[in-house]
This record gives C-alpha cells, sequence and structure tokens, in this order.
C-alpha cells in the first residue's frame, strides 16, 4: 500500500499517477465530493472482483460507478431525452442516479459484479473537479463505492479508515490518496429513474427535489431571483457565511447575479471584478425584511470574486477567502468550480449555493440553483 | 517639493519619484511576461510578487534620481528578461539584501512626502503597498499622502519629463475619460482634486470588454494590443454592427457586458474556419462597438457640460484608434483633447500617483493616523460636496 498525502502542488501529478494504477487494475482509496472512495476500473473484471473481496459486498448488490461527464454517461446507458433534461438539473452534483443496462448498447463493457440483480447501474457525476479531471484522464467509468466495509460506516479522513481494516486488508490497497478530513457531506442522494416514477432509494444531504431550475426572461429577472434566493438563506447567515458558486459561460449574467445580491443587501456600486479578481463591499443597510435583525449588519462584508483571469489552483490559495469566512459575511464567486479545493475549504464552515447560468436563446437564461445542505 | 510614490493597486509593483510634476523616476515591474505564462492576471503572485518586488522597485526609483538628475529623461520599465537590469543587480541579491537602509537613507532624506494608492483595486495587493508606505513613513519620519488610483490617471497627461515638457499648463475645467482593463469613467474635472463622477461603467470595463473578447475568439492575454493591430489591418471597419449598449439612455453610465452575450451568439453560428478567415472583421466591429460607445457618451457629456477640453487616461488610451475618435470629437466642437505623453504613463505606474499627490500635498491632505489608514477596494474619485 503507497500513501500519497494530497496538495495543490501535487493534484496533476497525483491524478496522473492514479489514473496509471487504475488502468493496471489498482485498488485506489480517494477523496471525493462525499466521503472516500474504493476506486477500481470498472470495466476490469478482476479489478472489481479484488474490490467486492475487500468490501465484502454481498452478491447482487449494485456498486455505482463515477463517469468523467454527460458524455460518458450516455455512452453507458440509453436515456430518452425527458430523462437528460432531468439528469442535466442535478448534475454534476450529489447524486445517484439509477439505470438500467443494456450490455449491448454500452461502449464499455462493464463488469456484471456492478450491476443489481434487475441489472441496473448507478451511476456518479460529482460536482468534484479531482475526479472529474481522474476520470477524464483514465477515459474509463471508475467505481464510485465508499471506502468502508459493507454496512459500515463511511469513512471522512483516511486515518479513520485505515484504522478501522486489517493489515491483510491493506495490503489488498495499492494507492491512497489523502485529501485530509473531508468536510462532513453525506454519501450521495441515490435516485432511481428506471420506472416512470422516480423513486429516491437512499437520501444524502441534497433531495432531488430541493433543486430548482428558473427561467430568467431579462437582466432584472435575474436580479429578481438572486435576491429571492438570498432572502430565504439569510438566516442562515447568523452563524455562517453563505457562498454562492456562480457557474456559466462569459456574458451569461453572472455579474448580474451578483448585482442582484449586492442589491438586497444595499450595494448599488458592483461591476465586474475580473480585472482585479475581487472586490469587497460593506453590507452598509438592511433591506426591509432584515430589519428585524440589524446587528447583523454591522461590518459585515460581501466579496465579488471573478477567477476566470486565474490559471492555477495554486494561486487561489493566496487570495485570503478564508478571512472572509465569518458568519453574516456572503462571498459570490464567479468561476468559483474552478478550484475544487476552494469550494471544499469554503463548504466546511459555509452554506454553498451553487448557481448555474446558461443561455437560452437572446435574453434568456436557464438558472439551475442548488445546494449541499437543506432545502434552498 | 520631492515625492516617493508607490503604486500596488492591482498586478503591478510600481514606484516614482516626483518633484511638483516632473517625473524623476518611474519604475514599473512589470509582469507581462508571467501573464503569458499564466493566462491572466495572476493574484497571488500578484501579492507575493508585490512584496517580493516592491524594496527594488522603490531602491531603484530612488537610485535613478541620482543617476538620471539631469537629464532629460527618467521613465524606465523593467522587465523581468530585460538584460540591463540583471546587469545591474540580480532579483535574488536584491532580496537577500532587502531595503538596506544605509543605503537609501540618503536618498530618502532628499524626499520630502511618501505617496501611495489606498484604492479603488485589489484589496491584498493594496494592503502591500500601503504597509510598505507607513514601513518608510515611519523609518523616515514622513508625512504619507493618501492618492486615489482614479486620481492618478487623471493628472497622469500632466506629468512632466525632467526637463519639464510637455508644458500644458493647467485649464480648468476638463472632461476627464478614464479607460483601462479596471475601468471606465467620465469625470468632471472642475479644479484640482474637485472630481465629478459624471457615468461609469455598471459592469465590466472596456478594455476588460476587449479582454474578454479576445479570450472567446481564443487568443492570449493580454488581448487589447493584439486586437487593435488586427483591427487596423481591415481599417477599423464595422462589418457586423455589434449593438452600442447604453446608446439610448440619458445617464452617462457605459456597459460592456451585454456585447459578450452579442459575440457568444455570433460565434455560436460560425464554424472554426469562418471564425478563423473572418477575425480580424470580428476584432475591428467589436473593438468599433466598444469605442464607439465610449464615444457616444463623452459626446454627451460635452454637450451636457459645456465643457470641451478633454483629458484621456488608463491602459486603454494608448490604443490609437481611440486616440483618433476622439480628436475627431474635439475638432467637431471646437475643443481639443490631451493624452499622457508617454505610454508608460497610461497603463497604471507611481508617477501620476506623484504627479497628484503633489497637488493633494500642497492641499495640506495627508494620512492623519497611520493605524487607522486602510485600503479602500471600492474608492470612488467622488469629492465630497
Amino acid at each position: 500500500m503507497r500513501l500519497i498525502k494530497l496538495t495543490p502542488q501535487n493534484t496533476k501529478e497525483i491524478v496522473r499517477h492514479t489514473a496509471k494504477v487504475l488502468k493496471k487494475g489498482g485498488l485506489v482509496v480517494f477523496p471525493s465530493d462525499t466521503v472516500y472512495g474504493l476506486l477500481v476500473d470498472a470495466t476490469n473484471k478482476q479489478a472489481v472482483d479484488k474490490l467486492i473481496e475487500f468490501k465484502e459486498r454481498p452478491a447482487g448488490k449494485a456498486i455505482s460507478i463515477f463517469v468523467s461527464d454527460m458524455k460518458m454517461l450516455k455512452k453507458i446507458v440509453k436515456i430518452n431525452n425527458t430523462k437528460i433534461n432531468l439528469l442535466n438539473n442535478i448534475l454534476p452534483g450529489p447524486f445517484t442516479v439509477v439505470l438500467d443496462y443494456d450490455k449491448k448498447y454500452s461502449k464499455f463493457k462493464l463488469s456484471k459484479n456492478l450491476m443489481s440483480e434487475k441489472n441496473t447501474i448507478g451511476l456518479r457525476f460529482p460536482f468534484y473537479s479531482l475526479i472529474n479531471s481522474l476520470i477524464a484522464e483514465v477515459k474509463k467509468p471508475v467505481t464510485a463505492t465508499s471506502a468502508n466495509l459493507s454496512g459500515g460506516n463511511p469513512a471522512y479522513s483516511i486515518s479513520a479508515l485505515l484504522h478501522r481494516i486489517s493489515k491483510k486488508k491493506k495490503d489488498m490497497i495499492d494507492l491512497v490518496v489523502d485529501g485530509g478530513k473531508l468536510p462532513r457531506n453525506k454519501p450521495s442522494t441515490v435516485v432511481d429513474l428506471t420506472s416512470e416514477k422516480i423513486k429516491q432509494l437512499r437520501m444524502g444531504d441534497l433531495s432531488l427535489f430541493g433543486n430548482y431550475k428558473y427561467i430568467s426572461k431579462s437582466e432584472e429577472g435575474t436580479k429578481k431571483l438572486a435576491k429571492v434566493i438570498l432572502k430565504d438563506n439569510i438566516k442562515e447567515t447568523e452563524n455562517k457565511s453563505l457562498v454562492y458558486i456562480l457557474k456559466g459561460p462569459l456574458g451569461a449574467g453572472k455579474t448580474v447575479f451578483a448585482k442582484g445580491l449586492g442589491e438586497y443587501l444595499g450595494i448599488k456600486n458592483i461591476i465586474s471584478p475580473s480585472f482585479v479578481i475581487y472586490y469587497e463591499y460593506v453590507i452598509q443597510t438592511q433591506s426591509e425584511k432584515r430589519k428585524a435583525k440589524p446587528r447583523l449588519d454591522r461590518g459585515k462584508k460581501m466579496v465579488h470574486a471573478d477567477l476566470f483571469n486565474v490559471r492555477d489552483e495554486e494561486e487561489i490559495k493566496h487570495l485570503g477567502f478564508e478571512k472572509y469566512i465569518k458568519p453574516g459575511n456572503i462571498i459570490c464567486i464567479e468561476w468559483g468550480e474552478k478550484s475544487s479545493n476552494l469550494v471544499k475549504s469554503l463548504s466546511s464552515k459555509s452554506k454553498v449555493i451553487y448557481v448555474d447560468i446558461s443561455y437560452d436563446g437572446g435574453d434568456r437564461r436557464k438558472i439551475n440553483v442548488s445546494s449541499v445542505g437543506k432545502k434552498i | 517639493m520631492k515625492i516617493l510614490s508607490i503604486e500596488t493597486s492591482c498586478d503591478e509593483t510600481a514606484a516614482a519619484v516626483t518633484d511638483g510634476r516632473r517625473v524623476l523616476s518611474n519604475v514599473v515591474y512589470s509582469q507581462v511576461l508571467l501573464h503569458k505564462k499564466w493566462g491572466g492576471v495572476v493574484p497571488s503572485i500578484a501579492r507575493k510578487a508585490h512584496e517580493e518586488r516592491i524594496d527594488f522597485v522603490i531602491n531603484d526609483a530612488l537610485k535613478k534620481t541620482a543617476r538620471h538628475s539631469g537629464r532629460s529623461e527618467a521613465t524606465d520599465r523593467i522587465l523581468t528578461k530585460n538584460r540591463s537590469y540583471r546587469e545591474h543587480s540580480s532579483l535574488q541579491d536584491d532580496k537577500r539584501s532587502r531595503i538596506s537602509n544605509f543605503d537609501i537613507r540618503a536618498y530618502m532624506n532628499n524626499i520630502d512626502y511618501i505617496a501611495v494608492t489606498y484604492g479603488p483595486g485589489l484589496a491584498i495587493a493594496l494592503e502591500v503597498g500601503i504597509n510598505k508606505a507607513i514601513e518608510l513613513a515611519k523609518m523616515y519620519k514622513k508625512k504619507i499622502i493618501p492618492v486615489n488610483h482614479m486620481e492618478g490617471h487623471i493628472y497622469s497627461s500632466f506629468a512632466q519629463n525632467s526637463a519639464s515638457n510637455p508644458k500644458r499648463p493647467f485649464e480648468f475645467p476638463y472632461l476627464a475619460l478614464l479607460v483601462s482593463g479596471g475601468h471606465t469613467e467620465l469625470v468632471l474635472w472642475e479644479d484640482h482634486l474637485k472630481f465629478k463622477i459624471l457615468g461609469q461603467t455598471v459592469d465590466d470595463a472596456a478594455g476588460e470588454a476587449l479582454d474578454k473578447a479576445s479570450k472567446m475568439l481564443g487568443f492570449g492575454y493580454p488581448g487589447g494590443a493584439l486586437i487593435e493591430v488586427l483591427a487596423k489591418k481591415v481599417n477599423n471597419k464595422d462589418f457586423y454592427k455589434f449593438p452600442r449598449p447604453m446608446r439610448g439612455s440619458k445617464d452617462l453610465n457605459f456597459s460592456f457586458s451585454g456585447l459578450k452575450t452579442s459575440l457568444y451568439y455570433l460565434l455560436k453560428d460560425m464554424n472554426e474556419r469562418e471564425k478563423i478567415s473572418k477575425l480580424n472583421d470580428l476584432v475591428s466591429s467589436f473593438q468599433e462597438a466598444v469605442f464607439e460607445s465610449i464615444i457616444i457618451k463623452t459626446r454627451k457629456a460635452i454637450e451636457q457640460t459645456g465643457v470641451k477640453k478633454l483629458v484621456l487616461g488608463g491602459g486603454v488610451s494608448a490604443n490609437k484608434r481611440l486616440r483618433n475618435l476622439l480628436r475627431d470629437l474635439a475638432k467637431k466642437h471646437s475643443g481639443n483633447v490631451l493624452f499622457p505623453a508617454k505610454k508608460e504613463l497610461c497603463t497604471d505606474n507611481a508617477a501620476m500617483i506623484g504627479v497628484a499627490a503633489f497637488y493633494k500635498a500642497k492641499a495640506g491632505i495627508f494620512v492623519k493616523n497611520f493605524k487607522t489608514f486602510e485600503r479602500q477596494p471600492r474608492l470612488s474619485i467622488n469629492s465630497k460636496s
């Protein structure tokens, strides 16, 4: 068993090395967006059998797999447009979607032992760039089961995991990538899409029905949506900071959304921070609805950042975002998905809301809002 | 009045020594080479770089005043790969020695005040300059003049070389147009230190719009300068008629964000070959849309205020196409337009901070309490009325 500690400096190297181990049929413990996962090449029967032996998994119980993107997902399972729409709504995210597996259709020959008795397969496309880039490097689906023995508790740190397993088991592992202590997100929500009626088989942090998709017809509509969402979440800022991760192509309206947040907080001079990376604003006035809690406003800050011009994750560490993680502060980051480490470190002490804006013809925008945690 | 000025509002580490309007030395440690490597402004490197380079840049600005005294040119730009700079001293050596007090004391004795940019800009970058200014002010018992970065750009057309050229007497009032990667503002400049913002961008800056268009078209950073060259090849013609954002609005504000959306939809319907063959047409049309929007609002500002004398500042003011459009505009109104005398005075630099600081010092504006002197990332230039 080889153990490597993950640092921002060696991320690329680790991804490359892990991919190599996986391609050779190795068993790898690897951090994910939820808990530590046990990874093997899902198309390698021997590797999958080794995994099942390690987990002491009863036969017929399915093991889900990671895919790198929707493209890979569609190569594995045949899905109709309604389901694609639904999946676009929730993925990438902390969901496992269960779908029918057709051996003849799939471009990847998955090990039979990953399927359930009903020949269904669970698929994961997480909001976690480390896994996304790893699977893209392997170019094949990889198992996504949690790093624990069947029936045991999921592992959030390597030491907790290693403490629990025997020497024999340890010897079965080829590589451990230690990403530190993971934020205690629950395992993914499992959604069964094999029949007309959608069923949630296991409830994680996020409910399928707590994910919202909106259409905005104008800049004003986008701002209004920002205000509504902020209003619904403002209570959370009593004991933590609120973080918005804004995704979407250039010109989609990320800064417009930030301006909407600002307007709710009495900040009227928000402009694009792309050039200087981030601007800091003092939350000055209170919206009428906030009058009940004036103490929240004193000295609280809104930070509006844009990581568009940042190319290396290493750089993000030095931006000093940590000092803004305080109750009452609101941090809004465009292109925040560029840094999974940043999102990870923010999410341990903040409520994180993901806002994904895409073009929908003319001034129309699709806005997808999701959050790990309670209902939005 | 000799002023040592420090400017670290974004990604340039800069220091200068000025005497009134005369620039005795103007040192910018450019990160353009780093940008090319990374493909964008590099914030942490910016912070680290500011910290690592600020002593070197200040030392150099001070030393150059002695070396260049009596010479007409005193502007230097240092690039990482500049050989003469390597011969002069290596950054490593300089880091090791930091500021040698013994070395610069003589120079500091000739300095009357220290000026520093305290906003607007990137918080962690501004902090580096402010902390250094305070450190030097305490060490050498000098007063600090706080300067708004935009004040610097406004005064940049009045910076002179050490032989006091260009003369350019002040003839208030002026309309100041500040155009850069981070700012787009129209300011009524009524008198020394009397500013009133007439309009500003509500989203992206003009330079940022050009940089982002360049990114969407697939070329590197910085894109604005490249766009200028390519657009010139097709005589700055407007082929695609992008919208002129905010044209109809009565106010003097700018908006460039929507242009990205227009470009996005246009590119979506083009294949790669088309994009390449029409590249010059695309960038020329885009640049025209940005610049014409600026001209429309500047014209409105002239009409509304009756002020016909224009002053330009900011990195984009180096763009020849924009200069020509503004010259034409001024001519039509029988007015005139002033540009910074050198390209180095258009982009971020400390000399302009020193020139603005001179008028602030004359007005008795100094930092009263170092302990409460803080950076203001979204500082506005509007004078308190």
